[in-house]
């Protein structure tokens, strides 16, 4: 008798549903993508790969790739720079303490992100409370530009991406034994280079892989760059939705995603090999 | 002690850092509360209101209440296929000995790598070939539910499978020898310990849901626009302060929600897991 065997058949009603939800959809719209555009969103009957050396020549849409590669990164590395030494802090405090810090924590990466941006917008506006304190602090003599900008955008994605990130980076903090940190210390290393020598061989896999979460969410990230780009910061999801929606323009809508889908398959693919705990040699 | 003080010097800088990061993080919210109150809509707004008023509170359109119920209809319908089907598969991938398990799962996961605004992309273009087959589902709350389950059935399918794990079948098993039925022994002895998956697996998909955008901006019309998607097109076009105080609210609900997943599932079990 095999045990297993009346368990698997119920891998049949999702394994539907989520065949249908990706083939059928995904199929049509990548052979959209390989058809001509003949202008308010009619398409041709030819297959072609028109439609991507398009995005691929023009200065326009590289632009916006090397913006969106640009800013993700800059994002990624603040949440990385940020969100280790409070990681850390988190991780080695007071539990009871720690967890009232995590629950706030939680509370603002589960907070609707189009309400942290619609609160963001009032914060960094002309007359908002950022510029407010600057002023007030004589830091600047004349309110800042920190919206409808890429600056606006990237304090937008690290404030979509910086809670997950630190979130993650508790965990991972925390599988490594206080034990180790104590010996260091009775050999008599000082606490950097712990750190550098115990702490970050440790944790590099797990940095690297909170990392890339945040950086898939950043290269797809919508809502915040929409809204805080005010439409002068063209991110390739930003422009996705220009084309299709004011554009009409399917086939160059589906190639630009098309190219979105692989350049983050690609990135992530590449950072496989820095995910593995290195191991030097004793 | 010798290592006091460094000790103590050390952990400043990061304190600091710690609390720079919690106003940074709290200051959009702590904004929208404060604007919320304020009177005289003039974008001008300080840390407190100056003339505190709940007039906005008061003047919510009914359109945007409605937009507050179709969000959460949808969140809601959403996050229980998640975890009904996810559960079914989490079961099947865990316990079942299938053929090519490792594939199956990488297949459920593959929703995780694609970015939100090309399923909305993809799920417009789809709705509309497929209108000329049968169904209109474009701007229609089934179709908005379709498309947010293939976001979130991932979800569902990795929280339910991490405790089958963790539990594995020996409880069961016990139960069986203790002369409870196959059935009876999953139903009252299984299904209870597996909260701790089904809970969290059920919130993150409320919550993906619920405040998704690039997805529902464009699978709704007027008639089924969701929260999030009139908050952004009110900020894109005309600006309705009335929102903030809507905002305010859907705050407050969420903080009570994390609160009271948090007593049912435990702390740890919310963090979101790693999406890969």
């Amino acid at each position: 008798m095999n045990p297993g065997a009346s368990w698997g058949w119920l891998i049949w009603p999702p394994l539907l549903v989520a065949g249908l939800l990706l083939v059928l959809p995904q199929a049509g719209f990548i052979a959209m993508s390989l058809h001509p555009s003949l202008g308010y969103g009619r398409m041709g009957d030819a297959w072609t790969l028109v439609n991507y050396t398009h995005v691929l020549t023009d200065p326009a849409y590289l632009s916006a790739i090397g913006l969106t590669l640009g800013l993700s990164a800059a994002a990624t590395a603040i949440g990385v720079v940020v969100g280790c030494p409070a990681a850390y802090l988190l991780a080695r405090m007071h539990s009871r303490l720690a967890s009232g810090f995590i629950a706030m924590l939680l509370a603002t990466s589960f907070v609707t992100v189009v309400i942290k941006v619609l609160g963001l917008s009032l914060v960094l506006g002309r007359e908002g409370i950022a510029n407010h304190v600057l002023l007030s602090l004589h830091i600047v003599s004349a309110p800042v530009q920190l919206i409808n900008n890429d600056l606006g955008v990237l304090i937008g994605l690290v404030q979509y991406t910086l809670p997950v990130q630190v979130l993650l980076l508790i965990g991972v903090i925390q599988t490594i034994p206080r034990r180790l940190e104590e010996a260091a210390e009775i050999n008599g290393a000082h606490f950097l280079s712990m750190l550098r020598r115990v702490i970050w061989p440790l944790s590099r896999p797990g940095v690297v892989s909170a990392a890339l979460v945040a950086f898939d969410m950043d290269m797809g990230a919508f809502t915040s760059a929409a809204m805080l780009g005010g439409g002068r910061v063209l991110t390739l999801p930003v422009l996705i939705e220009r084309t299709i929606m004011i554009d009409v323009d399917y086939a160059t809508g589906a190639a630009l995603s098309t190219v979105l889908m692989v350049i983050v398959f690609a990135l992530n693919l590449a950072a496989v090999p820095l995910l593995r705990t290195k191991r030097r040699p004793a | 002690m010798r290592i006091v003080p460094w000790r103590l010097a050390r952990s400043v800088p990061l304190w600091l850092v710690l609390a720079s990061m919690f106003v940074f993080l709290l200051a959009p919210i702590a904004a929208i509360f404060s604007a919320s109150l304020q009177r005289e809509q003039n974008f001008y707004y300080t840390l407190w209101p100056h003339d505190v008023s709940l007039v906005w509170y008061l003047s919510i359109p009914a359109k945007y209440w409605r937009a507050l119920g179709i969000s959460l209809l949808v969140a809601a319908i959403a996050a229980s296929l998640t975890v009904g089907l996810g559960g079914l598969a989490a079961l099947a991938l865990v316990r079942g000995r299938l053929i090519g398990a490792a594939t199956l799962n990488a297949f459920f996961r593959v929703p995780l790598q694609i970015p939100f605004v090309v399923t909305g992309v993809v799920f417009l273009q789809f709705y509309d070939r497929a209108a000329d087959l049968g169904p209109d589902l474009l701007g229609s709350i089934t179709g908005l539910v379709l498309a947010h389950l293939f976001v979130t059935l991932p979800y569902g399918v990795s929280a339910i499978a991490v405790i089958l794990v963790r539990i594995g079948p020996r409880y069961e098993e016990a139960a069986q020898i203790c002369g409870c039925s196959r059935s009876a022994a999953f139903f009252r002895v299984a299904l209870p310990l597996l909260k701790p998956g089904v809970f969290p697996g059920f919130f993150y998909a409320f919550i993906v849901s619920f405040g998704d955008v690039p997805v529902a901006i464009f699978l709704t019309d007027e008639n089924t626009t969701t929260l999030p998607v009139a908050i952004f097109q009110s900020l894109q076009f005309d600006f309705e302060p009335a929102l903030l105080a809507l905002s305010t609210v859907v705050i407050v609900l969420s903080v009570a929600l994390i609160l009271a997943v948090q007593k049912l599932a435990g702390l740890d079990m919310v963090v979101p897991s790693q999406r890969r």
